[in-house]
């Protein structure tokens, strides 16, 4: 398993934004679905070690980052797209794919080669001497993704990856992402449910903190069916079912 | 993703508020500009270069030069104050909030002469018992032609390097002082009661409000 | 979640280890081409050469002397430090500005790594940009003719405040990424700056000599032509600013998230050394003592400094006195003749008239503060010595041509007459007040010219606030009047017969003719 999440707790002041997560995933895609506020940045901000968590335990690539030898060790090995992304505006496309493949300890002789790639991959190869604060905001999310996967992550963290993007590269990034499931963990946290259903073999839903559903999309799916929950789509149905199931259990 | 089905009340809404009085919303909105120029902040720096003038009047500098060097510690407050001023300048919203209604160049203008005040406020109380170079009606010209020199840097550089424009006029403040100008443009160095000097900094001060009222300071990607 | 089956096995990425250097140089380069410095360069040149080299101009062309405004007193710092210090602070909290800190975060390298390779590109930028700008200045004084050596150590201790001051900034900017972070730098920089020029401003000795823009007693007149520039203050003042810049630094690798626990440590003993490095250099200063050619700094003074430069010095005449100067005085040369050659003409014959007028080197009394030196006349033949470098100079400090010679006549007359280094006797004074009018000087103006600032102390009244003797009434000068109004050959008979009893100081007032 590259992640184990146990009891994984995390909060803000008294506000419990991840409310005892237990989660496991090998490689493959891994979609992380819910509402606004549901926990899913925080919960992905955790297992990119850039915040700890507040109690539980954590279990990434087979190490604890709570020490910073393995934590060092599993950034080496991460990829990391947030929900807002940062830039440097007088940086180029190729400059900011390199900067974060150098921070990541990359051997800098296949950083070249490894920088082309990423921005081949994500399309934005005729772009690469563009400045980045001449981009578009799709344009910019791709540069975003290239330098999450630039050093070929074992555990690629992604948070809202396709907002911006049109049909055509979401259709492009999710056999993207198809590919990285073969050989890493990918987990993609997402409000478009087709995004989950066309790249994910497991789906999970928070929300309030918790998981409150996991499995396939045929089992999201599922949940939806019969149930008059509200959607335009099978996965949307299911999704809207599952979160209405647990609220009513909370209530309960 | 839709609301449909979600039936119960999502968690953390507020209730239902009750409308402002219309006295009591524009109080509310100088205060949500005022926050998110971080003038509290920029107030909390200003009351800080009064305690540090305070400070500065009292101590006893082995002074040499003459009047002009005396001066010179306590201009450097006085210009620091406006630099503060021009950095609050910068606004984070960018085009969103240019893109709204009429109240913006009032909220602009008001910030700029509210903190101008302020400066002149705390620098005056921190001078109060000591022996300020020119007394309070210098340290008021110095400081308002100081800031209106920097809030026409941030017009022209944006608010995040509008500090340059008063360091750059400071420095070349100390080279004139060296010599007897007599040109009002170097305000600092002329008499308290200097009329002509007064009037290039009112001027200039006034050109600056002006500036940031209409224009708004240079949004720049590099802010 | 299960394994997929057919997943390749994944190798461990390689590690960068052993390249870690140049891992951070192409860190380095990339910051180094969007470094934000080169936005303030033109800001920085438009005051470097207004504050920094256009009152150099108005100087003589005497290193010395052109680069005591802007390297002695520090002019090329401030022009550099407050806006260097802003900019880096700016480039310090730019990971917080931009929102990067997550992603900055969650990489392998250390966060100190990485910040340290921004404040190198700041740094790299801001030093090449100051000695580029030191280095037209003074390829401009070249072509000028100034002359003399130029103050490379000071261009060192320059080069070095810069650093300090980008270190500085930088570490405002990264523990405090506000919008005032840079503006607090900037002025906070100004102010040191201020405060440093400001304390101890007549201390020839004392801690206070450390601070960067403290200039008493730097730049001794003979600096790099006569005498070797002392190096002391200059590596005492390398050491606190380097010191102060690494500590800086190493604070930075303190922060939380800053890295690992061995970066931690060896992070704190960065900030040690640096604190350790600056106090020194203070405890250093303490020890530091105005000496006859400069600050020299015990525990860092090397003897070899204080031996004379050897140089071939270029020659005039003056009525037929050969004068000799240092070849960095060659311009004045003829200047000096002149001022000289009424004064050697007149005691042309007289026992005791000099046979030659060599320049010495200036020699510093403390006591005196800024006061100058007077000439003196030795040895067998006598020799007129004559320290220029403590004397006026044309064009220095709003001195005039025609108060320079005015200057050197008196004190060649003052130095003939044997007064020496007082004012000397009455009888002296009125021979020397009769001697300067025949020269050129009236007895009217010789107040005036007794009072000018730069004269020995000698030529002060007494516990008087402003230099000046007595006006030119009273018995001295009425005597002097007397004197002078002999026929020539009757004053230098008079003399021929008196001046050994003069110089002696045997002779009273009553005793002229």
């Amino acid at each position: 398993m590259n992640v184990e999440l146990t009891e994984l707790t995390r909060k803000f002041g008294r506000v419990r934004a991840v409310a005892g997560v237990n989660l496991e995933a090998g490689p493959g895609v891994f979609g992380l679905l819910g509402p606004n506020g549901a926990g899913k940045t925080s919960l992905l901000r955790m297992m990119a070690t850039a915040l700890p968590p507040t109690s539980g335990t954590m279990r990434l690539l087979g190490r604890d980052p709570g020490a910073y030898g393995p934590r060092r060790e599993i950034r080496r090995r991460l990829g990391y797209l947030p929900q807002t992304l940062g830039y440097y505006p007088g940086f180029t496309v190729a400059e900011f794919v390199e900067y974060f493949a150098l921070l990541k300890d990359m051997p800098p002789r296949q950083v070249p080669r490894a920088v082309a790639a990423a921005i081949e991959q994500v399309g934005l190869g005729d772009r690469a001497r563009a400045k980045l604060r001449t981009l578009s905001g799709g344009m910019l999310r791709r540069a975003g993704i290239a330098q999450a996967i630039v050093n070929e992550p074992e555990l690629l963290l992604l948070d809202e990856p396709t907002a911006g993007l049109d049909p055509e590269q979401r259709v492009a990034f999710r056999a993207l992402l198809r590919d990285f499931g073969q050989r890493a963990t990918v987990i993609v946290s997402t409000h478009l449910v087709e995004d989950v259903g066309a790249a994910c073999a497991e789906v999970a839903l928070m929300d309030g903190g918790r998981i409150v559903f996991h499995g396939t999309p045929a089992e999201l799916i599922a949940r939806g069916e019969g149930s008059g929950a509200a959607g335009d789509a099978p996965l949307e149905r299911g999704y809207s079912a599952a979160l209405a199931a647990a609220r009513s259990v909370a209530a309960a | 993703m839709t609301a449909a089905g979600i039936h119960s009340t999502p968690r953390g809404t507020a209730p239902a508020e009750v409308a402002y009085p219309p006295a009591v919303a524009g109080l509310r909105l100088a205060w949500l500009h005022a926050v998110s120029r971080r003038v509290p902040a920029a107030l909390g720096l200003l009351a800080a270069l009064g305690v540090l003038l305070w400070v500065s009047l009292r101590y006893h500098w082995n002074v040499a030069g003459g009047p002009a060097a005396q001066m010179f510690i306590p201009l450097t407050i006085e210009t620091g104050a406006a630099a503060v001023i021009a950095v609050a300048a910068y606004g984070p919203f960018g085009e969103p909030e240019r893109a709204t209604g009429r109240w913006l160049p009032y909220l602009r203008l008001a910030a700029a002469v509210a903190l101008t005040a302020a400066a002149f406020g705390a620098l005056a109380a921190g001078a109060t018992g000591g022996n300020l170079p020119g007394g309070s009606v210098a340290l008021l010209r110095n400081v308002a032609g100081i800031t209106g020199l920097g809030l026409l840097g941030a017009v022209v550089l944006g608010g995040m390097l509008a500090w340059a424009g008063p360091m750059a006029y400071l420095l070349v403040t100390e080279v004139a002082l060296q010599g007897n100008p007599t040109t009002p443009w170097v305000w600092p160095a002329r008499p308290p009661h200097d009329l002509g000097a007064a009037l290039c900094a009112a001027g200039v001060f006034a050109a600056g409000a002006l500036l940031i009222t209409l224009r708004g300071p240079r949004e720049s990607e590099r802010d | 979640m299960t394994a997929t089956t057919g997943t390749a096995v994944r190798q461990r990425p390689p590690r960068a280890t052993g390249a870690v250097p140049l891992t951070q140089a192409r860190l380095l380069r990339i910051e180094l081409r969007r470094n934000a410095m080169p936005l303030i360069l033109p800001l920085i040149a438009a005051l470097f050469w207004f504050d920094s080299y256009r009152p150099s101009t108005a100087t003589p062309p005497l290193y010395v002397v052109r680069t005591f405004w802007n390297m002695g007193q520090g002019h090329t710092i401030v022009d550099f430090g407050p806006f260097v210090a802003g900019v880096a602070a700016w480039m310090g909290s730019r990971d917080s500005r931009r929102g990067m800190g997550d992603l900055v975060t969650a990489t392998a390298r250390p966060r100190w790594a990485a910040q340290l390779a921004t404040w190198a590109a700041t740094a790299i930028w801001a030093v090449a940009a100051y000695l580029v700008f030191v280095g037209v200045m003074f390829a401009v004084y070249a072509h000028q003719s100034v002359q003399g050596q130029p103050p490379w150590w000071w261009v060192a201790v320059g080069a070095t405040a810069v650093t300090a001051f980008s270190a500085a900034g930088f570490a405002v900017g990264a523990c405090w990424p506000s919008r005032f972070a840079a503006p607090v730098a900037a002025f906070g920089g100004f102010l040191a700056m201020m405060l440093s020029s400001q304390t101890g401003f007549t201390s020839t000795s004392g801690w206070a000599l450390i601070l960067p823009t403290n200039s008493n007693g730097n730049f001794q007149p003979d600096s790099g032509m006569l005498y070797p520039w002392l190096p002391d203050l200059p590596i005492a003042r390398i050491m606190l600013l380097g010191g102060l810049a690494v500590a800086a630094l190493g604070l930075l690798g303190l922060l939380p998230g800053a890295g690992g626990p061995r970066l931690r440590q060896a992070a704190a003993v960065v900030t040690l050394a640096g604190v350790v490095a600056a106090g020194t250099a203070v405890a250093f200063a303490r020890t530091a003592r105005l000496g006859p050619h400069g600050i020299a700094i015990p525990a860092l003074h090397d003897a070899a400094n204080d031996r004379p430069i050897s140089y071939t010095p270029v020659c005039g005449h003056a009525a037929g006195l050969p004068v000799c100067l240092n070849p960095a005085y060659r311009s004045y040369l003829p200047g000096v003749t002149a001022a000289l050659a009424p004064v050697a003409g007149e005691v042309a014959g007289l026992p005791g008239a000099p046979v030659r007028a060599m320049q010495i080197g200036a020699v510093y009394d403390p006591g005196e503060g800024g006061a100058g030196q007077a000439m003196t006349m030795s040895g067998d033949p006598p020799v007129l010595r004559m320290p220029l470098g403590a004397l006026g100079l044309a064009g220095a400090f709003g001195w005039t041509g025609g108060q320079v010679a005015d200057q050197y006549r008196l004190l060649f007359v003052h130095a003939f007459t044997g007064a020496g280094n007082g004012p000397g006797t009455a009888a002296q004074r009125a021979v020397q007040a009769a001697l300067l009018q025949d020269t050129g000087v009236p007895i009217a103006t010789q107040p005036k010219v007794l009072s000018s600032v730069g004269l020995p102390s000698w030529a002060r009244v007494t516990g008087g606030p402003q230099p000046g003797p007595e006006p030119a009434t009273g018995p001295v000068y009425a005597a002097a009047r007397r004197f002078a109004a002999l026929p020539r050959a009757t004053q230098h008979g008079w003399l021929t017969a008196h001046l050994g009893a003069l110089r002696s100081g045997h002779i009273s007032l009553g005793q002229l003719p």
